[in-house]
């Protein structure tokens, strides 16, 4: 029982990770059976649209069928698919939902809160989704775009870019597509530009990450022998010279930052591997969000969190806002959300060559800044 | 649409230091509200985060029970030592039928433990959370003589990112009648602060968002409740005549006040004297009342309104005073001369 014990938890719950991929598909009408509590803050934060049946006290005494009948037949008037996405209290209290549909006019996603975090949530989704491949697609699928992910855009810009450059085709996108191209079927391999959010939809060539970026190419260079590698290899010598030659001008004037790291378990082994090789640093504290880590600890409960990062005196936090605020001492780049230190509208990648260039120049803007704000203090 | 009873609850709770917030609920539903409350302050600049101890229910205990979670959640709470601990809840306990109450009344910290049955959506909206929030806190006051001069704050918006502007827009108009604000109920008010509810010759409401609350309060401690901010420039005037009247200020000095206020209102219009004789179409109201506080501004400021002006938009918020007018405004000039 102690385990599940929080003070403030930092990572939302498994309706809102699975409302996160089925609002993914464009042209998939998304119910959430639910309170008006529970639809407004995934509405909040996805920021795109829902449906809710903005459930009562009176409608769960008498039985929410109806209820949800009344929302389904009205938003099936748009002829479009529907998901039901299933929320704590109807899920308690034992209604045949899914039964409700027996014509297959809806798909039911039952991912109530207490069901876990949003991990669960979309592994929940994707199974229900029930997607399958197509031989006769050929190309490669993106894994592990997410709308709760700071970088979702940019990464997925920056992973079409680099396959382009390659000359194989992109088939879905998992999860930013439309259900159309989903129903066709999802091609035999993908590849990931977040391994946190995965979909388990065809064979896995591996990530987009810098530090994986190489090796992912040999395996897509296996998978697709006319590709074509060099110009994309070429780029990722010339960015990894790049991000070496500005990381050893601050280690000219700076010692190593001491760097705390706290995020989903992709982005945390990534971010420690870059300040590893690039500063030569030590990475004291490396924390997942996601529960099903497997070689980091997962810890969501911001004051064991601030703790840590306490007993470490780190130069540098990647991670949230949450971190950051609970810890100001230290230079901040967000890479979690949230990330309320800065207005962020651009589409900036954290994976790919692109991606990696850019989290080296965020990584050396915030320790330069901190450095500035040091020095100021009279 | 703004969440649940918890997030309206815990708008209110999350404010007030030296005490503990203890949610009963699957940690997700105490994410939402954490995440809202992070965000806010943010917005304000402001870097202090509260402190929400979660139960945590899990799949499990919603088969076999949750109130050991609790029970738990409290002793890690008592640990700390706080002045007092609320405890809310969301649906899930209400529905599995955990007896929170008896949880609360049975543990050895119960005396500085405020038990707030919410129930998430079950117990309604996120006004119904706050006003069972302040409602429940006034327990903590007893009734008292009134301090001449003192007034109380009740039921600020701390999730609204200008709360802290259209405070000091109200203690602003305040001033011009020697008030001043002893308590804000609650926003960053310790538990001794609170207690001393009573003590104010008249209670301020935010808005009619809290208006059961304020009924409540007016009843327990026999107070003039005025019953929101001042709504625009005329509200302002409004506001400065009602609560002077409610305080017992004298006839001369309300006056005085209300014509310093009209010299400070003109002065702070002559900045729009370039829109005079604009004309301006509003659209839809997007919440009652926004249009008469706008069309009071167009008058003012001597525009004219019609199908074929510049369409400015109304806020979706009621102006609070001079101060949220001149932001209206702002955005109209904006508009009006540089398209």
């Amino acid at each position: 029982m102690d385990d599940k014990f929080c003070i403030n938890p930092v990572w939302p719950c498994a309706m809102t990770g699975a409302c996160s991929i089925l609002a993914g598909f464009s042209g998939l009408c998304v119910i959430i059976h639910g309170s008006s509590g529970c639809y407004y803050y995934p509405r909040s934060l996805l920021k795109v649209p829902l449906f809710s049946t903005y459930l009562l006290e009176s409608e769960i005494v008498f039985g929410t069928v109806n209820r949800l009948k009344e929302v389904v037949t009205e938003v099936s008037k748009t002829n479009k698919p529907i998901a039901i996405l299933n929320t704590c209290i109807p899920a308690l209290t034992g209604e045949d939902l899914a039964g409700a549909f027996p014509d297959g006019a809806a798909i039911f996603v039952d991912a109530p809160g207490f069901a876990g975090n949003v991990e669960e949530g979309v592994k929940i989704a994707y199974e229900s989704l029930a997607i399958e491949t197509n031989e006769m697609r050929d190309g490669v699928n993106i894994d592990g775009v997410s709308l709760l992910d700071l970088f979702w855009r940019g990464n997925l810009h920056e992973a079409e870019r680099l396959l382009s450059t390659m000359g194989i085709p992109v088939v879905v996108r998992f999860a930013k597509d439309t259900y159309e191209n989903l129903r066709k079927g999802a091609a035999l391999h993908t590849i990931s530009v977040n391994p946190s959010y995965t979909s388990g939809i065809g064979s896995m060539l591996g990530s987009f990450l810098f530090p994986d970026l190489k090796e992912t190419i040999e395996n897509l260079a296996i998978t697709f022998p006319d590709a074509d590698m060099d110009p994309v290899l070429d780029e990722w010598e010339r960015a990894d010279e790049l991000m070496f030659y500005y990381s050893d001008k601050y280690l000219r004037k700076y010692e190593p930052p001491i760097v705390a790291v706290c995020s989903q378990e992709s982005y945390a082994i990534f971010a420690q591997k870059i300040m590893e090789r690039y500063f030569g640093s030590d990475v004291p504290v490396v924390l997942a969000r996601n529960r099903n880590a497997k070689t980091i600890p997962c810890v969501t409960n911001l004051q064991e969190i601030t703790g840590k990062i306490a007993a470490c005196k780190p130069d540098l936090i990647l991670g949230s806002t949450f971190e950051a605020n609970a810890y100001p001492n230290a230079a901040f780049l967000g890479i979690t959300p949230p990330d309320r230190s800065r207005v962020s509208i651009s589409a900036r990648p954290i994976t790919g060559i692109e991606g990696g260039i850019s989290f080296i120049e965020g990584v050396l803007n915030s320790l330069m800044d901190m450095t500035g704000r040091r020095e100021r203090r009279p | 649409m703004a969440g649940c009873t918890l997030t309206g609850a815990l708008s209110v709770a999350c404010f007030i230091p030296g005490a503990v917030t203890v949610v009963h609920a699957p940690q997700g539903c105490a994410h939402q509200t954490f995440s809202m409350l992070h965000a806010m302050m943010n917005d304000a600049e402001t870097k202090i985060t509260p402190e929400i101890m979660v139960s945590g229910l899990s799949d499990k205990d919603v088969i076999f029970g949750g109130e050991g979670c609790l029970r738990q959640a409290l002793d890690r709470a008592a640990e700390k030592k706080p002045d007092l601990i609320i405890v809310v809840t969301s649906c899930v306990p209400e529905t599995i039928g955990d007896d929170c109450r008896a949880v609360c009344q049975e543990h050895a910290y119960a005396k500085q433990i405020l038990y707030i049955p919410t129930s998430g959506f079950l117990g309604g909206s996120a006004k119904d959370g706050e006003n069972s929030a302040l409602i429940g806190l006034a327990g903590l006051a007893e009734p008292a003589e009134p301090i001449p001069g003192t007034v109380a704050i009740i039921g600020e918006k701390n999730l609204e990112s200008e709360v802290e502007e259209n405070y000091a827009e109200v203690t602003r108009l305040l001033h011009l009648l020697d008030l001043t604000v002893t308590v804000r109920f609650c926003r960053n008010a310790d538990v001794a602060t609170l207690k001393k509810l009573g003590t104010a010759s008249c209670f301020i409401l935010r808005d009619d968002r809290s208006s059961d609350a304020g009924r409540e309060l007016g009843k327990k401690f026999n107070r003039r409740v005025i019953r929101e901010f001042p709504r625009g420039l005329s509200g302002a005037i409004t506001f400065l005549r009602e609560t002077g009247t409610a305080c017992g200020i004298s006839r001369e000095k309300i006056d005085a006040a209300v014509s310093s206020e009209n010299a400070w209102q003109e002065k702070k219009l002559a900045g729009f004297s370039k829109l005079r004789g604009k004309s301006v179409f509003l659209g839809a109201e997007p919440l009652e009342g926004i249009f008469a506080v706008a069309r009071e501004a167009i008058e003012r400021i001597g525009m004219t309104e019609s199908p074929d002006g510049v369409e400015v938009k109304p806020p979706f918020y009621l102006p609070v005073g001079v101060s949220g007018t001149m932001k209206m405004l702002y955005l109209w000039r904006r508009r009006i001369l540089h398209g």
